[in-house]
């Protein structure tokens, strides 16, 4: 007969192993892993949070892609947030980051200074923005009115609305992407430079040849990160303009809060989720494929 | 190495035990003091029982939990004041108040329900009271209702939003409605009669739209002063659904199973609303300003609009500004008229004290409770009583209520009640805001806009829930 050898198991680092990582892990699956799974199962049903839940199978993704032209202007919002903010977000800060790279006096000061949106809360943020685009007593209609522009309705029409929300969202991120650079930045040999400057190379050669291809690592994490977040834009939406005016700044995740808490239409919001998911998804899989591209 | 993993484990086992020593051993010692306090505390709990044994329930020491949102600093003070009271006369009875932020109201309340943990008292939005109903989340109070009051106590727009199916699940807090306000001293520097108050000599649309022009100034290609502000706000249909009902307009039909909106009466209103300011330039840009979390109040106060159009609430904010404020009716289209609504007072289905929850809400539809917040000109009374000339007397509060207030009084007694009270799919409110913006904001045309409105509401409120 063998017995079970307890000291063994005891002794065993991978016991320790588990039971160190059970918190996480209990964590993980109560508050991440059982709702994402019931939320799927969620999205093939109708409930309202208190009434009998009924299974409508494929009805809710129906009612979405052919039926709601609600969903149909809130997507293409959500791609057009995302096809603007991410590549001016990454093209500016690294232009900032390649600037506060620089050795000059007060480079603390600028770096505090552009890092700041990033930890401001966005109530504050919105409360700040929403005076400046105010259009009888804002800032920006006020400067623009010493140039001789007139002044626009910023929040408040149909085609300037996003545009100004994708402005205060790059301005906030700004100050994160140029943190990740100015490492990426820091990371990279002087040794590279000198050679090639021995070599005769100009500014934008160095920059070109040795500063981007370099960088690669750092942009590829950036666009990635970038292109989730702004997927899944909320707050900005949320605090300014709550989606108005017709729905012009409506994105996915907005849609789904609403569904969820406004009209407590929980599977319809559970579709909208896994819609948002696939969409992230596919999204970060093209990436990755070209992540080889990146390196090359 | 295997003694250097015996430290280990011997570590490991030191802290594993010195936390389940911590946290067992802390129950063990905080437990035995509650005890004592329990039988303490129970001679106190039988007490009034045995003092007071006509008193019809056994009278066991309650808590009740009681949530609701903060309209003003002011609204939460009477509130907790009115709640000393009510835990004065009730010494059995602790409620413990949370004022929620209203703009995650609905959501915190409906979701505390679907968790088995909601309030056992709380406020509804006219807007939600339905669909609450609905989901079979109110406690039907009609009995405890029928035994105490009756629904002629309470003006007819309040009383017919309580009833639902001759049953009633919650009892109105007070009455609000759309009015106009005016800064008297703009109107008295142009030399012009202020806004009339009796709503027998309500302005036509046209007069007032005379008079909204002519108080707009515009310097240097600026304008210095508007005539008017409050209807447009396209996100919120509040002030403008006044006017469709004054052209024998409505939202939905008499049912509630269809929207109305798509016929000449509420196209007229919404063309004369677009014309006050993207033709006549008479009213300021509505959508920002609402955004902005500043008050329009201020607006009539610095002088930036001659009138306002509001709900009567504003005045409670208004009288405390340092400058003379004015109010008159509405303008018309066919009728003098306004809507009222205002929040109902429930109790949750679920709630294990229903007969003390019902105690809670009768006080808070009492006139004790009530008094306070009309002197402050927050809210308007809901009871036919306080209408009568004694009645007024009771609440009638020069220092907040302006020259000429009587004759508006009538105005909001009379009020139809809100639209939006008797529909149960939220998503139709925000359908319309849509449209609306898209109207007034985006320029899509006005028919279209409406037609729009119209299979899309229609939709929504067929559709299957």
């Amino acid at each position: 007969m063998r017995r079970i050898n307890f000291n063994r198991i005891l002794y065993s680092d991978t016991t320790w192993a588990f039971i160190l990582l059970l918190p996480n892990f209990l964590g993980f699956m109560i508050f991440l892993m059982v709702p994402m799974v019931v939320s799927f199962g969620m999205s093939f049903v109708s409930w309202d949070l208190f009434g009998p839940v009924r299974w409508v199978g494929l009805g809710n993704y129906i009612e979405l892609f052919f039926e709601d032209q609600v969903f149909r202007r809130v997507f293409w919002n959500t791609l057009y947030f995302t096809a603007v903010t991410v590549p001016i977000s990454i093209v500016l800060s690294l232009l900032l980051a390649l600037a506060m790279d620089q050795k000059i006096i007060g480079i603390r000061f600028f770096r505090v200074a552009y890092f700041m949106p990033v930890i401001s809360s966005m109530i504050a943020v919105a409360i700040v923005w929403q005076w400046i685009y105010n259009p009888e007593f804002g800032l920006l209609n006020y400067i623009l009115g010493l140039i001789g522009i007139e002044g626009q309705s910023w929040l408040s029409d149909v085609f300037l609305a996003m545009p100004a929300i994708i402005v205060v969202a790059i301005w906030q991120g700004l100050g994160f992407n140029m943190l990740l650079f100015l490492a990426g930045l820091q990371g990279i040999s002087e040794i590279y430079y000198e050679a090639a400057e021995v070599d005769g190379a100009g500014w934008f050669q160095k920059f070109w040849n040795i500063t981007i291809p370099l960088l690669a690592p750092t942009t590829f994490f950036i666009l990635v990160m970038a292109v989730i977040g702004a997927l899944q834009a909320f707050d900005a939406v949320y605090l300014m303009t709550a989606g108005g005016p017709a729905r012009a700044t409506s994105v996915l995740a907005h849609y789904l809060f609403q569904n969820a808490f406004q009209y407590f239409r929980m599977g319809y919001a559970s579709a909208i989720a896994y819609v948002l998911f696939f969409l992230v998804l596919s999204f970060t899989l093209i990436q990755l494929r070209r992540q080889r591209a990146w390196f090359l | 190495m295997v003694m250097f993993k015996k430290n280990k484990l011997m570590t490991g086992i030191v802290v594993v035990l010195v936390v389940l020593g911590l946290v067992f051993g802390g129950i063990i010692l905080t437990r035995p003091p509650i005890e004592p306090e329990d039988v303490a505390a129970e001679p106190v709990v039988e007490e009034p029982v045995v003092e007071d044994p006509a008193e019809e329930p056994v009278e066991e020491e309650i808590t009740l939990h009681f949530v609701g949102w903060e309209a003003s600093p002011l609204e939460t003070e009477s509130v907790q004041k009115g709640l000393d009271s009510f835990m004065t006369q009730n010494p059995n009875i602790t409620v413990e108040y949370m004022p929620v932020p209203h703009a995650e109201y609905e959501t915190k309340l409906i979701t505390s329900m679907a968790g088995g943990a909601a309030a056992d008292v709380f406020f509804v939005g006219t807007e939600l009271y339905r669909s609450l109903h609905l989901k079979g989340q109110l406690l039907d109070i009609t009995e405890y209702f029928e035994a105490e009051l009756e629904l002629d106590y309470f003006i007819p727009s309040a009383a017919s939003i309580m009833v639902i199916n001759d049953r009633i699940y919650g009892v109105s807090s007070c009455t609000v409605s759309p009015i106009l306000f005016y800064n008297r001293d703009i109107f008295d520097k142009a030399g012009l009669p202020y806004p009339p108050k009796n709503p027998d000599e309500a302005w036509t649309w046209n007069e007032f739209l005379e008079v909204a022009k002519q108080l707009t100034i515009v310097e240097g290609g600026e304008t210095k002063q508007f005539g008017a502000f409050g209807f447009e706000n396209p996100a919120w249909p509040y002030m403008k659904i006044a006017m469709f009902l004054s052209n024998e307009g409505d939202v939905f039909n008499e049912d509630f199973t269809e929207t109305t909106m798509n016929t000449p009466e509420v196209k007229e209103v919404l063309q004369a609303v677009f014309d006050l300011r993207q033709k006549y330039g008479a009213s300021p840009e509505a959508l920002v300003l609402e955004h902005l979390g500043m008050s329009p109040s201020h607006m009539l106060q610095t002088g930036r609009v001659a009138m306002l159009i509001d709900g009567s609430w504003a005045l409670q904010e208004l009288a405390q500004m340092d400058f003379p404020v004015g109010i008159g009716v509405l303008p018309k289209f066919e009728r003098a008229v306004t809507h009222g609504q205002a929040h109902l007072h429930s109790a949750w289905i679920d709630t294990p004290n229903p007969y003390e929850a019902w105690r809670l809400i009768s006080f808070l539809s009492s006139e004790e409770y009530q008094l306070d917040l009309i002197r402050s000109g927050l809210w308007m009374p809901n009871r036919t009583a306080l209408y009568t000339e004694e009645g007024i007397a009771r609440w009638f509060n020069p220092d907040v209520h302006p020259e000429g207030f009587m004759d508006v009084i009538p105005f909001i007694r009379d009020a139809v009640a809100y639209p939006f009270a008797f529909n149960v799919r939220p998503a139709t409110m925000d359908i319309i805001a849509e449209e609306l913006g898209a109207f007034f904001n985006g320029g899509k045309p006005l028919d279209e806009t409406l037609t729009d409105i119209e299979s899309r509401v229609n939709e929504e409120l067929a559709r299957e829930q």
